[in-house]
């Protein structure tokens, strides 16, 4: 009995400590809560659903995603190995794998909807297909960074780097637009016909659009053979205006390779790896290989910019970004698919507050992270080139206090 | 082929219809279409937004669908399939009055309100954000129409839409039945009702729903999830192969009872719990849930093969499965708890009623079937061990599947922040609760004590008598196991 009491009371006891330990832990929370936050993710290993087919994606290089939340991407399937074709032989070497067409969409859940793409009647397809864009009004853009002629249909070609270093000019001097169906709507540009930077005729090697609904105007990445962002009117393709960088007028004077002890370069180097505007008219851009992005007022005015990751050498560290869904788009998301991870950035201040990320093949991991886009519900979409050749989805798990720079992999590296 | 053919055909082949479209542009792809074009008539995926408002003699529908999702309307076209917008009000209304009109149904008090009165129709750009709250929604579609310099493709615009029902009084109770399941092959229908007074409550249905009651008196509410939990225990052959395990060996109702109430209560609190939030909500959890499930059904069977004291003890382990199975049920209840209305827990409540009702009428079955088939078909011991290898079996490969599954994630550390902490003080507080509950229940229980040491133990108001009595009937159930 007496043990019985002894109990109980130990028991009410520990409840009561719980409790007030409870309460103390919460008025924590609300001030850590009042503190710097930051949102959350989770990498979703189980999105997209397996294709169909026996399809394989290629480079993935671009991703976009539409006003219903579905996810667009663009890959190369001329840049598998041959194995990885032989069910496309003739007669078919074995039952899998063929390149999934270069365009596909999916719904939320990682269903895949419409696919399409490829060379057709009226239009000049890339060689190297690169960047998509939806815009406002659900149409489909799609750039290019090919270098020769054009390119045999995917299943047969020839694997095709990144840039496809050394294979002569940029080919593609051109940006599509096509319906959602995957009919062809408008083409900038013609390939091989680029005469550099100020030509605002031909485009070079357009890495990534994007089109403002209050001007129906195309800015256009441009690119990996130019070193300027241009203006197009979206429905006419009619030119309206281009700078280089700090809105200088743009040359193609080589500068070198990128030194991160040197002055900042006065051009853009290439690739111009995207344009991205915000609500409130600010126009970013990726200086992919000098490691920057710069700050432009829509007609081409220098704002400011931001380096990031100055030590990165080769591909560089600013390769696209997106922005989160809040009216005010107060964070930047910015890929970076040398050191493979992604920054949260202050929007207003160009800070960065944390990134999350590591270089490998397991989910949640990058090899050459190379595009990136959000969903109105604040989840974040990623592709993958190189090697990587892939789509993941990073699902948004709130605001959180923040706690490390660098978050690593959205799981431990113990964890097996 | 072409899909509108089949959208005036009987309910049926309405139903296979898109099946039939899908295999016949299949099989067009694989007959080589340039580019591999897979242009679907019906779309697959279709996203319908609304609100239901309504206000002094009228109820205001608000409704925003794609106009690719409209098969049989003809919209003027200028250019290369540009929408002309000069031409295409008319268009717009048929569209409105066939695909929504027709498809929607509104109950005021249970009476179905008379077809309604169009208003106004707007093309929209699917950018366009007014549908965010009513009052831009109907400043929007009420407002200047798009001007005719706009190109945009015509199955990338929007179809928005203005309907005005007559009512008798806006606090009448609505129902609103919105049969648009036939506007592509997956339909999620967003829906907004605000009620007079400022409230404002949110549903997403996908495909059709039936009918819905936007405000249900507690009642409604009740009844329509003690049907959802009768029919999803119905459903669930997981939940049902766990029951069939349990039973086995205890074939008496009254043997049976603290069985099926530990795993009543334990689901219960688990169930309440994730309604209210306190669910882990790491995208890992549901398939670990679904796993353990897996886990609990080849537990069970195994157990049942053994024997031995873990039988005696089931409605121990029993319970504690209750909580992994009532996490199982809240994901089924995710989407559903919107049609509680302002009555959550009442309808959780009702839910674990329905439940229980569907493991009522399952056990009702099984055991006289269990009973015939040990008596004339094999005998008890053999037939239990043959019946949960069998249940084993499946179980095996379900926890093989899910945990495989399961392994796809990876183990997220959470963040040691104060809301973490407190997050899991609360579950330590629960916990503490349920393990003293257990404590006292497995120390003043008679169930458990094997033969021999429940002599040893007083216990008020429980007779020497009575613990042989139950311990003979158990010996009798169990095969003379205990």
């Amino acid at each position: 009995m007496k043990r019985n009491l002894y109990l109980g009371l130990g028991f009410f006891a520990l409840l009561g400590s719980l409790a007030i330990l409870s309460t103390v832990l919460r008025k924590r929370a609300a001030v850590e809560a009042a503190g710097v936050m930051a949102p959350r993710f989770e990498v979703d290993p189980l999105w997209p659903k397996p294709l169909p087919n026996h399809w394989l994606l290629g480079m993935t290089i671009g991703v976009s995603v539409d006003a219903q939340d579905h996810i667009w991407i663009i890959h190369r399937g001329g840049s598998l190995e041959r194995m990885e074709n032989y069910a496309a032989a003739n007669p078919p070497a074995a039952e899998c794998c063929m390149a999934a067409p270069p365009v596909l969409e999916f719904d939320e859940d990682g269903n895949l909807l419409r696919h399409w793409g490829g060379p057709g009647q009226g239009y000049d397809w890339p060689a190297s297909n690169h960047g998509i864009t939806i815009d406002y009004k659900g149409n489909v853009w799609i750039g290019g960074n090919g270098r020769g002629a054009a390119v045999a249909p995917p299943t047969q070609a020839a694997a095709l780097n990144e840039s496809q270093p050394g294979g002569g000019p940029f080919n593609d001097n051109m940006v599509l637009k096509f319906t959602q169906d995957g009919k062809f709507l408008m083409q900038i540009g013609r390939p091989g016909q680029s005469k550099g930077s100020n030509d605002i005729e031909n485009l070079k090697g357009p890495a990534k659009m994007f089109i403002d609904k209050d001007t129906n105007e195309l800015y256009v990445a441009d690119g990996y053979g130019n070193h300027r962002v241009i203006v197009y009117d979206a429905e006419t393709g009619k030119y309206k205006r281009h700078w280089g960088a700090y809105g200088h007028k743009p040359d193609d004077t080589s500068l070198g390779p990128y030194n991160p002890d040197a002055p900042p370069a006065p051009q853009f180097r290439n690739p111009v790896h995207c344009a991205e505007l915000a609500n409130d008219g600010l126009l970013y851009v990726c200086d992919r290989v000098n490691d920057r992005i710069q700050v432009f007022h829509k007609d081409g005015t220098f704002v400011k910019e931001a380096i990031i990751a100055k030590r990165t050498l080769g591909d560089g560290s600013v390769w696209d970004i997106a922005f989160s869904k809040d009216p005010q788009q107060k964070y930047i998301f910015l890929a970076d698919g040398s050191n493979e991870k992604v920054y949260i950035i202050l929007r207003d201040t160009l800070e960065i507050l944390t990134s999350f990320g590591d270089g490998g093949r397991q989910p949640g991991e990058f090899y050459a992270v190379h595009s990136i886009a959000t969903d109105s519900k604040g989840n974040i979409f990623t592709t993958e080139t190189y090697r990587g050749q892939r789509v993941q989805k990073f699902v948004y798990k709130g605001m959180a206090p923040l706690t490390k720079k660098d978050q690593g992999v959205l799981w431990p590296k113990k964890a097996s | 082929m072409d899909c509108r053919e089949f959208t005036c055909l009987s309910p049926v082949r309405k139903k296979i219809a898109p099946h039939l479209c899908i295999a016949g542009l299949l099989a067009a792809l694989a007959l080589g279409l340039p580019h591999a074009l897979f242009a679907h008539d019906i779309p697959n995926d279709v996203t319908v937004q609304g609100f239901v408002k309504p206000h002094g003699q009228t109820l205001d529908l608000l409704m925003r669908v794609p106009l690719d999702a409209m098969r049989d309307t003809e919209f003027p076209e200028r250019g290369p399939g540009y929408l002309d917008l000069a031409r295409v009000d008319a268009s717009l209304r048929e569209a409105a009055a066939v695909w929504i009109a027709n498809s929607v149904e509104i109950y005021e008090d249970d009476v179905r309100l008379p077809k309604p009165k169009i208003v106004e129709v707007r093309a929209s750009l699917p950018s366009d954000k007014s549908f965010a709250s009513f009052e831009e929604a109907f400043a929007h579609v009420t407002g200047p129409p798009l001007s005719n310099q706009v190109q945009i493709y015509w199955n990338q615009a929007m179809l928005d839409v203005l309907f005005e029902y007559p009512i008798r009084f806006d606090r009448s109770r609505f129902a609103i039945h919105p049969g648009l399941a036939r506007l592509g092959l997956q339909v999620v229908t967003a829906l907004r009702f605000l009620p007079p007074g400022g409230a404002v409550r949110a549903f997403e249905f996908v495909g059709d729903p039936g009918r819905v009651r936007l405000d249900p008196h507690w009642y409604e509410a009740a009844l329509t999830f003690v049907k959802l939990g009768f029919f999803h225990i119905l459903d669930g052959t997981d939940h049902l192969l766990f029951l069939f395990c349990l039973v086995i060996p205890f074939r008496r109702l009254r043997s049976l009872v603290p069985v099926v109430t530990a795993f009543t209560v334990a689901h219960s609190m688990t169930l309440i719990a994730s309604a209210y939030n306190l669910a882990p909500d790491f995208l890992w959890f549901p398939p670990l849930i679904e796993t353990l499930i897996a886990m609990s059904i080849v537990y069970m069977a195994l157990e049942n093969i053994v024997g031995g004291i873990g039988v005696q003890r089931r409605w121990l382990i029993t319970f504690g499965f209750g909580l992994v199975h009532g996490f199982g049920f809240s994901f089924a209840l995710r989407q559903t708890l919107q049609f509680a209305g302002s009555h959550l827990l009442t309808s959780l409540l009702s839910f674990n009623i329905g439940v229980e009702l569907g493991q009522l009428l399952v056990l009702l079955l099984l055991i006289p079937a269990l009973h015939l088939f040990f008596r004339f078909a094999v005998a008890e011991r053999t037939g239990t061990i043959i019946l949960s290898a069998l249940v084993a079996h499946t179980g095996w490969h379900w926890m093989l599947d899910r945990g495989a599954q399961l392994r796809q994630f990876r183990f997220v550390w959470p963040a040691l922040t104060a809301a973490m902490l407190a997050t899991a003080v609360h579950w330590l507080i629960v916990m503490l609760v349920i393990a003293a509950v257990l404590w006292y229940l497995t120390t003043h229980q008679p169930l458990k004590f094997p033969p021999g040491r429940a002599a040893s133990t007083k216990i008020p108001g429980i007779t020497m008598a009575s613990l042989r009595t139950v311990e003979h009937s158990l010996e009798t159930e169990m095969g003379g196991e205990i």
